[in-house]
């Protein structure tokens, strides 16, 4: 290819400075969209942890003995039973031993 | 000293969780939720637990994205042929957080309290209720009272004569998966784990002994206690060799040779057990009228229920020690400090001793995803540099509402930090 035979053509493909920012703006929002969903997903993740949470504490909240000493049927086991905690009898049904596993391990 | 044969005692069962081969795609999500470093396979090739390493929290198996790990015991053929012997009484012992759980199975909405629609759904399948509730109180008046003696000893130099109080800081020992993590890795800790059972183990000791002589009226022998819980580590802990003491209670009352040994706890069904089990019963829990139980074992306390939120056992604790040292209750009752999702929590209170008229502070801390959070809460003690009297620890992050029996969530994880998916490096 010679140099005379050479002729520089301007690419007919022309944008003009309102099309480009329309363009870059609708790009912008098509990347973001995903984006949005999945910091959304993100966030949400947790929902049935915390959904399961509220549960419990509505469940405390309700309640109208809130407090473990004053649960009537603890208190007649103790009475019929058990004596008083870390009794003879509670020792031997309510308490235990942990063992050392950490040889078997090695 | 008992033989023990890779991490297991004689009669324990040997692992809980296993991952189907077939279906492992090998992606390695199970080793970003597994605390103890028990599963090995590299990236993109089938994984495998190591059940001597394995604390069967079961975190691999509701996060895993394609359903690969799953139990090994399964015990409802055998709760279903109980249920329909007449000559058995059988006990279900309801968790905590089963009850906001489990609707989840029956296209309720995740956090519904369903403690009443189980109630109505357990008399229909033939269970005697215990709720692990009142079993939960019962820990807090023998672990808390343990913990008053041990920082009475330790504060004020109080001697019970023929009880030696073990170590401060005391750790909560409700968590299965947490006692066998301590067992396994840290020995030297063992003297500050409470010496209480958890509740499902206190339930079948009280169901076998006080329930069926004073509550059911039947031998004991013919009670087939069954703990209905949000975890999978609870299978295991229930088939330690340990936990016969309603038996060796009885033996030692009617003298030797009393029959054949029975375990405190006969069998184990996850949330998502309980739930097959009533669904091939034709028992739909949405559908079912609640209803209420009269029993005094079914009888329990706020304080109770919140034991299967991260936090719940030690404001349980607090709300009891509190009024035992003070001698008034803890006002406001909920103790927020101990409350949410952040990884570690500490609390202090400041108890006036009315027996020894002088003044403690008492620190707490509540830790839970073992995983990320509890390494440096332990170093802590190892070192001596712990501030703190009284530790609950939890395995699954959140506490037992998201343990591994529990209903998988179809959308949602265990992750609790905002980047961990991203993390794969961690």
């Amino acid at each position: 290819m010679s140099a005379e035979e050479y002729q520089y053509i301007e690419n007919p493909m022309s944008v003009s400075r309102r099309e480009f920012l329309s363009i870059s703006g609708a790009l912008i929002a098509l990347t973001a969209l995903p984006a949005a969903v999945v910091r959304r997903m993100a966030v949400k993740r947790n929902d049935y942890i915390r959904a399961r949470t509220a549960g419990l504490y509505k469940d405390d909240t309700n309640a109208k003995v809130r407090v473990s000493h004053a649960n009537q049927g603890v208190s007649r086991l103790y009475q019929d039973f058990l004596g008083n905690p870390l009794s003879e009898v509670s020792e031997e049904l309510l308490h235990t031993r942990y063992i050392d596993r950490s040889r078997a391990m090695a | 000293m008992e033989q023990i044969t890779k991490t297991f005692q004689a009669g324990e069962v040997p692992g809980i969780i296993i991952i189907d081969a077939h279906r492992c795609k090998g992606c390695d999500t199970c080793k970003r939720h597994c605390a103890t470093k028990a599963i090995s396979g590299m990236f993109g090739a089938v994984h495998t637990i190591d059940a001597a390493k394995c604390i069967n929290c079961g975190q691999c198996l509701i996060n895993c994205p394609f359903g690969a790990p799953y139990e090994m015991v399964d015990a409802v053929n055998t709760v279903v042929s109980k249920l329909k012997d007449p000559n058995t009484t059988v006990v279900g012992i309801i968790a905590p957080a089963v009850r906001v759980a489990i609707g989840e199975e029956f296209g309720m909405p995740p956090g519904s309290l369903a403690t009443r629609r189980m109630y109505g759904a357990m008399h229909k399948a033939g269970f005697m209720i215990f709720d692990n509730n009142y079993a939960a109180d019962l820990t807090i008046m023998e672990e808390g009272t343990e913990f008053i003696h041990r920082v009475r000893a330790a504060v004020f130099g109080d001697e019970i004569p023929g009880h030696k109080p073990g170590p401060l800081p005391q750790f909560t020992s409700c968590c299965p998966a947490w006692v066998r993590y301590v067992e396994l890795n840290y020995p030297s800790l063992i003297p500050h784990l409470s010496s209480a059972k958890s509740p499902q183990q206190m339930a079948g000791a009280v169901a076998k002994t006080y329930g069926a002589a004073k509550v059911w009226s039947v031998r004991p022998a013919n009670v087939y206690t069954v703990g209905v819980m949000p975890c999978t580590a609870k299978k295991f802990e229930a088939s330690r060799p340990e936990f016969r003491s309603a038996f060796a209670h009885a033996s030692k009352e009617q003298g030797a040779g009393s029959g054949t040994p029975y375990p405190d706890i006969d069998a184990v069904l996850t949330t998502r057990d309980l739930a097959r089990l009533l669904k091939e019963m034709g028992i739909d829990l949405a559908k079912t009228p609640e209803a209420a139980d009269e029993s005094i074992l079914a009888q329990y306390s706020g304080a109770g229920t919140i034991f299967g939120n991260t936090g719940g056992v030690m404001e349980a604790a607090v709300r009891t020690v509190h009024a035992v040292l003070t001698g008034e209750e803890l006002a406001p009752l909920e103790f927020k400090p101990v409350r949410g999702l952040k990884g570690v929590k500490t609390a202090s209170v400041t108890l006036l001793d009315t027996k020894f008229k002088k003044e403690a502070t008492v620190n707490v801390a509540v830790v839970h995803g073992l995983r990320e959070n509890i390494t440096p809460v332990l170093d802590e003690i190892l070192s001596g540099r712990s501030p703190y009297h009284f530790i609950e620890v939890m395995n699954c992050p959140g506490g037992c509402i998201n343990g591994g029996g529990q209903p998988i969530p179809a959308v949602g994880s265990g992750w609790l930090g905002a980047m961990s998916p991203l993390l794969a490096w961690k």
